[in-house]
């Protein structure tokens, strides 16, 4: 048995998580590719792409390149961007092709550094992973590259990790979290990545906490308490105002959320702070044990999400409406909770 | 630091000549922006005829991908379009992607899907990536292996981004793919294909009228194939007419399988140039063409476009249905002023530019790909008006058309059309 795609789409990839993070840095990001993956990043999962401006390039690798090794080439072409363009830093995301011609990530990082005078990072995303890790591995070294000095504490400060459009579907997630974050009454909160640039990662240290919404943020979390000794909690204080609206009616229900897991499990935890539920919490992407509970599961492929969704007798499914293409036997209640990450869908 | 976007004036572009082009306007010689204005053809996955759609050109026939999952992700989008029910996936994992292990579970894979159609696919495109351009994937093979297990054609497509300018580039490539079911039949004296494009020309295009003028009865376009039944009468041409070079392998392949010759002709916007061109394919097929009506009629639309609109001042993108430096040319040589072209400069259309360079010299070239279109900005800008989707990314604030619509123009109607729509869009300065 082949694993084959039959109703779905494919997610979105570890390199456009990595671009997530990012963005709105300032940085140069060079993608490692012949041009398709950039297209991807930028035509598909980077809905900021069409609304504010950022310094992302294809590397434009051609098969001689590949063949023949491609780095000093690739240095060049980044050296000559830099010259023209005004970058904080330059990052290098692998695509399929470095992972395939074995590029020596760590020899580029070092070669760009000395050519270009600014920090480089690289993030050795291969394609073939989701976007979650490409978010978590350009966030680790996004963070252990710039937060590398002790500030003062800021009392009533909250460091949030893991705002992304591919998570929150929202190109305004940064303020709405934000608000969301000072709503609940945890601090004054600064949303690294989406709405506060490269200067709040570098005073990350500054954070009286920090709030980890999204698993793909854990990892740098661990990061900054072992580093800085900042706490961290993990939960998410943003649930969007129409889903809230929907979530009625579920008393003495079994409910399965489909989501990224520290959003799934704040749904839930909503649902059952105002009734008795049965509430599990399903997600194709990172699931930390930590945050499970009995019942929760990872979702592989079609054939078995279909077959979980048949054997665990949920009476609503509350997960992004895309997935319905994949449960053709489901007659179950279906509440849209969009996931840019899965569909490419924003919310209205 | 630069801070501005990089152009060059065609007056020194043509002097530099095509051996000295500057690097700022060679792809190949810097990293690549891929703005929005360039998504299109940049990376035609993204958006309009890619190789993922063009592969389903073929009636009844569903696409069976097989990448890393960024390779498939932007499929997303063709839902919209209708294409939901017609691509399938098999998602390489880091092991495939080093090892190819992949291939041996390929026949597997189509055998699933023509099961989970509905109605039995005519074909299996296989569409693969830069993943085995670089395995060296013999995929001629594992299609043959795949088609005698499943009992379907299956037929490879090479989504080989690496080789973009090389050769047999994917676009050039996904051409002679969708062609390549075709079976040697007889021939119809007065039937002929056209080739070049994924979607038909627009239904007023005199090309029609003139190859009946010849005494073709049928005109076959792949896009306008109904059916698998229609598409493989497409064998009984008794020539091809190549309008866009992307085509010319398909119809080399063509001659060579199935003993259909071809004829290629370019499209362009210069009446004249158009006019010459029609007479020469006369020639060639034995006829004389009456397309002085044609000639007419897109010579009033552009004489009326000049009375209303006759200070327009022009930006012109590659994001459009003509190649930017020709539509240019055109303009300035119907009275125009193209202050700005956004395109790929190359050896096809260097003459175009040293005429622009002559009559134009001052005007700008940029190419949408220089990493410093970041920094391009609209104020030191005299455009007021602008063809393609590029650039009207750049010009925001100005009218103009994108012209990029998937009904493709082509000859007098396409001339006639251009300026119709220009004239629409402009009307209300122009009143």
């Amino acid at each position: 048995m082949t694993t084959v795609i039959k109703y779905l789409s494919p997610f979105a990839p570890d390199i456009s998580g990595a671009v997530s993070v990012l963005f709105e840095l300032g940085g140069l990001i060079v993608i490692c590719d012949a041009g398709g993956c950039t297209g991807n990043v930028c035509g598909f999962d980077e809905p900021r792409w069409f609304q504010k401006k950022s310094a992302i390039f294809s590397a434009g690798l051609r098969d001689m390149d590949a063949i023949l090794g491609c780095d000093e080439r690739l240095i060049s072409k980044l050296q000559d961007a830099v010259s023209k363009t005004d970058a904080a830093f330059t990052a290098i995301i692998g695509t399929p092709v470095p992972a395939v011609i074995g590029t020596d990530f760590r020899a580029l990082k070092h070669m760009a550094e000395k050519r270009t005078g600014l920090p480089a990072l690289t993030v050795e995303t291969s394609g073939a992973g989701l976007y979650d890790e490409g978010e978590e591995n350009a966030m680790l070294a996004l963070f252990q590259n710039f937060a590398t000095e002790a500030f003062p504490v800021k009392r009533g400060t909250v460091g949030v990790l893991g705002v992304t459009p591919l998570e929150f579907s929202n190109l305004r997630a940064g303020d709405i979290m934000a608000a969301a974050v000072e709503h609940s009454g945890l601090g004054r909160a600064v949303c690294y990545g989406m709405g506060s640039g490269l200067d709040s990662v570098q005073h990350a240290s500054a954070a009286e906490k920090n709030l980890v919404v999204s698993p793909a943020g854990l990892k740098t979390a661990e990061y900054l308490k072992t580093t800085f000794g900042t706490p961290y909690i993990i939960d998410c204080p943003l649930i969007s105002e129409d889903l809230n609206r929907k979530l009625t009616g579920l008393a003495g229900k079994r409910v399965l959320v489909i989501h990224q897991q520290v959003l799934a499990n704040s749904v839930r935890n909503r649902i059952l702070a105002g009734t008795d539920a049965d509430v599990a919490v399903a997600s194709w992407f990172m699931l930390k044990d930590d945050l499970k509970q009995e019942g929760d599961f990872r979702l592989t492929d079609e054939l078995r999400f279909a077959a979980a969704v048949e054997d665990g007798g949920y009476d609503v499914i509350i997960g992004d409406s895309f997935l319905k293409r994949a449960l053709r036997h489901y007659h179950g209640q279906f509440i849209d909770f969009p996931h840019f990450a899965v569909s490419g869908r924003l919310e209205e | 630091m630069m801070n501005r976007a990089y152009y060059i004036s065609a007056e020194e572009l043509a002097h530099r000549g095509r051996s000295n082009i500057p690097s700022e306007l060679l792809s190949s010689a810097h990293l690549i922006y891929s703005s929005p204005a360039t998504l299109a053809f940049n990376s035609p996955g993204a958006q309009g005829f890619g190789v993922k759609r063009a592969g389903l050109a073929v009636p009844g026939s569903v696409m069976l991908l097989i990448s890393p999952g960024c390779c498939g992700r932007n499929t997303a989008a063709l839902s919209k379009e209708g294409y939901n029910e017609r691509f399938f996936y098999m998602m390489m994992d880091e092991t495939d992607i080093v090892t190819g292990r992949h291939l041996a579970k390929i026949p597997d894979a189509v055998r699933e899907i023509c099961e989970a159609c509905d109605t039995a696919p005519t074909a299996v495109m296989i569409c693969i990536t830069c993943v085995d351009a670089l395995l060296g994937t013999d995929m001629k093979r594992v299609c043959k292996k795949a088609s005698e297990y499943a009992g379907v054609p299956v037929i490879p497509c090479y989504m080989y981004a690496l080789t973009r300018e090389g050769r047999l580039p994917p676009m050039v490539a996904v051409r002679r793919s969708i062609y390549s079911l075709l079976k040697p039949a007889s021939k119809k004296p007065d039937a002929v294909n056209i080739l070049g494009y994924f979607s038909p020309l627009r239904d007023d295009c005199e090309l029609y009228s003139l190859l009946r003028q010849a005494g073709v009865r049928k005109i076959r376009e792949i896009s306008r194939c109904l059916d698998f039944g229609e598409y493989l009468k497409m064998s009984q041409a008794n020539f091809n007419l190549v309008l866009n070079q992307e085509a010319r392998y398909a119809a080399l392949d063509m001659e060579k399988k199935l003993k259909i010759p071809s004829i290629e002709l370019t499209r362009m916007y210069q009446l004249d140039k158009i006019r010459n061109q029609y007479h020469l394919f006369g020639q060639a097929v034995g006829v004389t063409f009456d397309d002085q009506k044609y000639y007419d009629m897109a010579s009033a639309s552009v004489e009326k476009f000049h009375k209303n609109h006759g200070d327009v001042i022009f930006a012109v993108g590659e994001w459009t249905n003509a190649d930017p430096f020709e539509l240019s040319l055109a303009l300035i040589r119907y009275g125009f002023a193209v202050s700005e072209i956004y395109g790929t400069v190359g050896d096809m259309n260097f003459s175009y530019i040293k005429k622009i360079a002559r009559l134009s010299p001052k005007t700008k070239i940029y190419s949408n790909l220089s990493p410093t279109m970041l920094c391009y900005d609209v104020c030191d800008s005299n455009v007021n008006a602008f063809i393609g989707k590029d650039a009207a990314y750049y010009h925001p604030g100005c009218v103009g058309i994108c012209w990029n619509e998937e009904l493709q123009p082509f000859g007098y109607a396409g001339v006639t059309g251009l300026f119709e729509a220009l004239d629409t869009a402009l009307g209300k300065e122009g009143d």
